[in-house]
């Protein structure tokens, strides 16, 4: 195969323009572990969090809920036909989450020391479960991207053995960041009976055997996306009296959650329309209409929660007043609610492809706006005021570039969209 | 067990900064070089830093028709439920409860860097070191390692006037409802810090209102953390309740189309 894809999938001036940044992004993050973060960036003592925190953290994490959303909707709720999506998605949650991890590393005061939270407990802060929630999910998302390489290159043993352990991986995972996170007896033997029943009777035949992939690996992934996806709302519920009440609210880490599925399914229409362009494949534009469809109604009850919220909190005021934060606000409604909500809507812009990838970019920038108003526009400047160095977006967007490298790199030479997908026989049964 | 805890009545402090030399002495943190700001006349520096974790604050503030200093004094509240221990992923913040000493200290090894601790302070006060490639996290201690020796935390020692007092909280309270009660025409009718972020263990009073000093005066009065605790409390429930759904969801789809094969290869 190598031969056919070889010359498809080349990014030309937009790979060399992507490999620059890369190598700027990476020369500064150098920089910024030789001297320190304050050489690089405005982050001060009254603005501790800033861009790093808001787009590579929030928003970033939020873009690759895409992989839980298609993950969860053909292997346990029975979307089979979104199946050849899955895989792409999956990716670019793994890789998502390899490159936040990344991100993390360079906001970080003291990276070195991130094997603390595997040391020093504190169940009680948000920060910690966020911090296990994605280090249990990069493993799920690694686990669940295997196949691919097994199928790459032949081994139909490891994918045999894959097949009987991964149950078993995902089932300690859960128990383990159960016991952590609860610290309750009662609570963590409550979901193991769930869990190990549910196993059980999948092993005695009661269940069907999902013979793509164990279907408690996909529970896993789930239940860790959910748990982290509002997890990074909770993390501002510690700060009412710094993040305006145009943001603040109780219900944040439901918000968060609802639109990081939102966006990742932005983010899946996105990626397949480009990658189809790029890599010359036929364009799953049947999928896509659907996905749209799901997109549209994800964004109605979005609006509906963001709307009651607003209400029944009594912050209308704020939101009309002059300020530069109810602007933001607006650009945010605006731009990554009502006017995508408006193209899915219409018939004739949802049936194509210009339509839903239009809407969808729209989204997923109306999502990272959000985020960056939480994190830097909704923070009261008490102390001092704060914009993103340039050097700060500079690291961001090395770090952005080489995770689009490393993706087109391994689409080119991994079995990741359907048509290439188990070429040797003895794989038919291959999960994915 | 007793709360212990410090009173600062700003009334008594005549601006002498001996608090500001004795912690920096104690705590070994080396001077600031002094630099010009907008603000008031003689308070150096401009604010808490790094090195700087007890500062007097100068304040020009209009009393009966003539302008006079009052001071103020910023350094860790040590809240009662501080938001930057919740906040804190690795404990690396920790409340003390001895007989001795309730303060809010900070274990530097432990520490990611990650900064929540800043976010959550509604006080402001953790300072972290932006220009050093090994940053920590600093901030007054009340002098932990004093008052585990029996000893007044620096300030309160250095003090010359008596406007700091280190001692039970509950008795601190007393007093300075006292103060106020005697002098009701000076005092302010404030205790700052009986409520606010749910009460700390940095009591002040004073003769004007304390938005006039530049303290935080619209602190909630509750545990900072209260909301995002509830928030916390949910996870063992979703957990169950997601894995129950999911696991549920899953079989009653299979078993509505049993008959048909499983897809070779999807």
């Amino acid at each position: 195969m190598a031969a056919t894809t070889q010359t498809r999938g080349r990014l030309g001036l937009t790979g060399v323009i992507l490999f620059l940044l890369f190598v700027l992004g990476a020369v500064l993050a150098l920089y910024r572990f030789g001297r320190g973060i304050g050489w690089v960036s405005n982050l001060n003592q009254g603005y501790p969090w800033g861009f790093w925190i808001g787009f590579d953290v929030l928003a970033g994490i939020a873009l690759a809920a895409g992989g839980f959303v298609l993950a969860a909707g053909v292997h346990i709720f029975g979307g089979e036909k979104y199946h050849p999506l899955v895989r792409p998605a999956i990716l670019t949650a793994f890789l998502g989450y390899i490159f936040f991890i990344v991100a993390l590393l360079v906001d970080l005061g003291r990276p070195w020391m991130i094997w603390d939270m595997i040391i020093w407990h504190h169940h009680e802060s948000p920060m910690f479960e966020v911090g296990w929630c994605v280090m249990c999910y990069t493993f799920v998302l690694l686990l669940e991207f295997l196949p691919a390489v097994f199928e790459r290159f032949g081994m139909s043993g490891a994918l045999r053995i894959w097949h009987s352990l991964t149950p078993l991986l995902a089932l300690a995972l859960l128990i383990v960041f159960a016991i952590v996170l609860t610290h309750s007896a009662p609570w963590v033997i409550l979901l193991a009976a769930v869990l190990v029943i549910f196993q059980l009777g999948v092993w005695a035949g009661a269940i069907r055997r999902d013979p793509r992939v164990p279907t408690l690996l996909v529970m896993a992934g789930v239940i860790f996306s959910i748990l982290h996806q509002s997890s990074l709302g909770s993390l501002f519920l510690m700060a009412p009296h710094k993040l305006s009440p145009i943001w603040y609210s109780p219900i944040l880490p439901v918000l968060f959650f609802v639109s990081a599925v939102m966006a990742g399914m932005g983010m899946v229409i996105v990626e397949s329309t480009l990658s189809s362009r790029l890599f010359g494949r036929g364009l799953e534009l049947n999928l896509l209409q659907g996905l749209g469809r799901a997109l549209s109604w994800t964004l109605l009850i979005y609006l509906a929660i963001r709307a009651l919220d607003l209400l029944l909190r009594g912050v209308a005021a704020e939101v009309l007043s002059a300020s530069p934060q109810a602007a933001w606000f607006w650009v945010e409604i605006v731009v990554g609610l009502l006017i995508p909500l408006a193209i899915l809507l219409t018939p004739e812009f949802a049936a194509s492809s210009a339509g839903l990838f239009s809407a969808a970019a729209l989204v997923v920038a109306g999502l990272i706006i959000n985020r960056l108003n939480v994190a830097i526009v909704g923070i009261s400047a008490r102390y001092d005021t704060y914009y993103p160095h340039w050097m700060e977006i500079a690291i961001s967007a090395g770090i952005v570039s080489a995770g689009i490298l490393v993706f087109v790199l391994i689409c080119r030479h991994f079995p990741v969209f359907e048509e290439k997908h188990a070429p040797d026989p003895g794989l038919r049964t291959g999960a994915s | 067990m007793a709360v212990k805890a410090l009173l600062i009545d700003t009334v008594r402090c005549t601006g002498c900064r001996g608090c500001q030399v004795a912690c920096k002495q104690w705590n070994k943190r080396p001077a600031e070089k002094t630099e010009f700001f907008a603000g008031p006349g003689y308070q150096n520096p401009k604010d808490l830093s790094k090195d700087t974790w007890c500062l007097v604050t100068y304040n020009e503030v209009e009393i009966g028709g003539r302008f006079e200093w009052v001071f103020g004094k910023k350094q860790c509240m040590h809240c009662l439920v501080p938001a930057c221990v919740s906040a804190c992923p690795v404990a690396a913040l920790e409340r003390v409860e001895t007989e001795r000493s309730s303060a809010v200290i900070y274990h530097k090894h432990k520490c990611l860097g990650c900064r929540y601790c800043m976010l959550a302070c509604p006080f402001l006060v953790p300072r972290f070191e932006f220009d050093s490639p090994n940053p920590y996290i600093t901030k007054c201690t009340m002098c932990f390692d004093r008052q585990e020796q029996g000893e007044l935390p620096a300030c309160a020692k250095a003090c010359p006037t008596g406007a700091i007092t280190f001692g039970d909280r509950a008795e601190l309270i007393a007093e300075a409802q006292r103060r106020i009660a005697t002098n009701p025409s000076v005092y302010h009718h404030h205790i700052y810090g009986l409520e606010e972020a749910g009460g700390t263990c940095v009591l002040h009073i004073s003769n004007v209102p304390f938005e006039q000093l530049g303290y935080f005066t619209d602190i909630p009065h509750r545990a900072l953390a209260t909301t995002a605790n509830t928030a916390m409390q949910a996870i063992p429930l979703v957990m169950f309740g997601a894995a129950v759904v999911l696991g549920l969801s899953y079989q009653l789809r299979n078993r509505t189309r049993q008959g048909e094969p499983p897809r070779a290869h999807g």
